[in-house]
């Protein structure tokens, strides 16, 4: 993934936004997100327009902290509920009151302390009391610190929805005066699944393909990474956590050989390998080796089956045999169609083609397959695998008649020429 | 201008002293001219009230003991919030007001009025 | 309605001795309950902290200078508050954050302050 220095400054700006939120919530409340975020966009537009001036100083991101807590102390200490908090706790007595706030918000400023205020965000963000996309959206907005209309873009929805689906979660979050605490021991197994389902989706939905391209979407996939990874760095990490860390990262090496320069989608049988991010999957591989339990999870298991993919030299030489096999322990794990096509995919490619297109059948009987585009380009694949080139052909037609994305469109046809050569 | 708490140590509507009602009277009219200037002039915020109904105690360990504080000399019969530039002239409108509103001891305390 | 005062009195040795991580927790405290309180309507003030010097002007308007720094029924502070009757006034008061930082809460009601209102 190549930055461009404007690419390096948003980045800058959005984390050191999202870490500001983080820390200044947790340090005054819940209840004033929506104060803290106005706050920290001033700090944010201040020091811009202060930059271009004068220059960027030694330490830009201590330079912004230092704006952006004065601001809100600022304001804060204007708020008659803070006065009379002071008053009333006995804090005006020893006049400690300022000093001391201000004091741990530096302390949680510090390098060292930042994955905590963050991890802690991360546990709010993906609240039980919150629907999955509402969780994925409030990630996106809190701690990554993309705006409204950029998670708009990467998810397709409309920015109105989004805007009030964030407002919505931040309300009640602040109704609720949600603490920014870590979960407790006998909550953290079940706030830690949701947190890695969030996690999982939001690399998802920068991943898919089926959107069109939008460089927000490799953002995404780069937030969700490194959210994982902070997860991951902590206490509250699982082999769950590590495994999907490695599962992401096996995605992510991946990412720039996808698309050609037209940002047209590159299957899998023909992206450039060379193109892949080797450093990426080695990260990738020392993770899934230390996610090592007695009971893997379909993270491990989709780990395993990128690993598979991401190693070998080429499709032909891919060990299709072993993947047939993690498909099937997956399907143990979590019944799903969509595990099933795969391996079917699989089988067709180990050689047993015949297998393979019983399995298909199986599958085009459901409901929910019916409109399922991918169905039909693996009845396709397979038919290609055992030369039968105009069976291949009619299932990519099919494909075709259930689509009307110009990028899909635009994939099944070559295809098609390709077949027709 | 600082703001500053009279706590009324005794005294109080709880024990009115014996007076004929002629006393009674003139005690009434001194109270209202007391509370009349202390408008006028500015410095009197909040008359305030008696503390005589019915109380309680809640200490640290949230047992509730009936009545209130028990150390009698700790006793609050009443309050009212003044203004005044120091403890002094706090002092001074403490001094009026046991004339004139016929309060028992007063304890005179600033308010922390953060922020301002 | 009633009307009672919440004396306040000690509960401030603690928080000098405290953490700035502790103090933190100790002003949410008092925020939430100050603005649950307003929002929920029985807050009718938060009232105020009283500073710990003062003077007593006695009965023959002789005036003794700071003496209460030390003693433990030092007023602190004052809250305004509306309540049925004592009992929910108590409740009330076991909520406020001065039980939890060892302080004690003294419910007053204000004289005649609920017989307009009948």
């Amino acid at each position: 993934m190549k930055q461009s220095t404007n690419q390096l400054v948003e980045h800058f700006f959005r984390h050191e936004s999202a870490n500001l939120v983080a820390v200044l919530t947790r340090a005054f409340g819940m209840r004033r997100i929506d104060l803290i975020e106005d706050m920290v966009q001033v700090a944010m537009l201040e020091a811009m327009h202060a930059w271009k001036q004068r220059g960027i100083p030694g330490n830009p991101a201590a330079w912004i902290h230092h704006v952006a807590k004065h601001r809100i102390l600022d304001t804060l200490r204007r708020e008659k509920t803070y006065e009379k908090a002071v008053a009333l706790s006995g804090l005006s007595m020893a006049d400690q009151s300022i000093n001391a706030q201000e004091s741990i918000v530096d302390q949680w400023l510090e390098e060292e302390h930042l994955p905590d205020s963050l991890l802690r965000m991360i546990f709010v963000c993906c609240h039980p009391s919150l629907d999955r996309k509402t969780q994925i959206a409030l990630t996106l907005k809190t701690l990554c610190g993309f705006g409204i209309s950029e998670i708009a873009r990467g998810l397709l929805l409309p920015s109105e929805t989004v805007k009030k689906r964030v407002q919505r979660a931040k309300n009640s979050l602040a109704t609720a005066n949600v603490q920014l605490e870590l979960p407790s021991n006998d909550q953290l197994t079940l706030r830690r699944d949701a947190v890695h389902d969030v996690l999982y989706l939001m690399f998802n939905e920068g991943y898919s393909t089926s959107h069109g391209t939008e460089p927000i979407r490799d953002d995404i996939c780069e937030e969700a990474a490194r959210l994982c990874h902070l997860l991951c760095e902590s206490p509250c990490s699982s082999p769950a956590t590590k495994a999907l860390l490695a599962l992401l990262l096996f995605h992510a090496a991946r990412l720039d050989a996808r698309t050609d320069e037209d940002g047209a989608v590159i299957l899998l049988e023909d992206q450039d390998r060379t193109k892949w991010d080797r450093c990426l999957i080695g990260t990738a591989q020392s993770w899934l080796g230390q996610s090592k339990t007695d009971q893997p999870t379909t993270f491990h298991l989709e780990a395993a089956i990128a690993m598979q993919h991401c190693l070998s030299p080429s499709v032909e030489a891919t060990d299709w045999g072993t993947i047939v096999l993690l498909y099937s322990r997956l399907i143990q794990l979590r019944e799903s169609p969509v595990y099933a096509l795969n391996r079917a995919i699989a089988m067709g490619q180990a050689g047993d083609t015949h297998e393979a297109l019983s399995q298909l059948q199986k599958l085009q009987n459901r409901e929910d397959m019916k409109h399922y585009l991918l169905l039909d380009c693996a009845f396709a694949r397979i038919h290609e695998l055992e030369g039968n080139k105009e069976a291949a052909i009619d299932s990519y037609l099919v494909a075709l008649s259930k689509t009307v994305a110009p990028h899909e469109k635009a994939l099944l046809e070559k295809k098609l020429r390709k077949l027709a050569d | 201008m600082a703001k500053f708490m009279f706590l009324q140590r005794g005294g109080g509507c709880d024990t009115p002293p014996k007076m004929t009602p002629e006393q009674m009277e003139a005690q009434m009219k001194s109270c209202m001219e007391w509370m009349q200037s202390g408008k006028d002039e500015g410095w009197l915020l909040d008359p305030g009230a008696p503390l005589s109904g019915s109380s309680a105690v809640v200490e640290p360990d949230m047992t509730v003991i009936d009545g209130p504080f028990a150390e009698s000399k700790e006793l609050v019969g009443g309050y009212t919030i003044v203004e005044a530039p120091d403890l002094a002239a706090a002092c001074e409108l403490a001094k009026r007001t046991i004339k004139m509103a016929g309060a028992g001891k007063i304890e005179v305390r600033e308010i922390a009025n953060v922020g301002q | 309605m009633p009307k009672y005062m919440f004396i306040y009195r000690g509960g401030h040795e603690k928080i000098k001795h405290a953490s700035p991580e502790q103090i933190q927790q100790v002003m949410q405290m008092w925020m939430d309950w100050i603005e649950g309180g307003t929002e929920a309507g029985w807050m009718l003030d938060a009232g105020d902290g009283l500073k710990p010097s003062g003077a007593v002007v006695n009965t023959d308007l002789s005036v003794t200078n700071g003496l209460f720094a030390e003693s433990k029924a030092l007023v602190g502070g004052y809250s305004l508050v509306e309540a049925s009757d004592l009992t929910t006034a108590i409740e009330l008061a076991k909520d406020s954050p001065m039980p939890k930082s060892g302080g004690i809460v003294e419910v007053r009601e204000i004289a005649n302050s609920g017989k307009q209102d009948a």
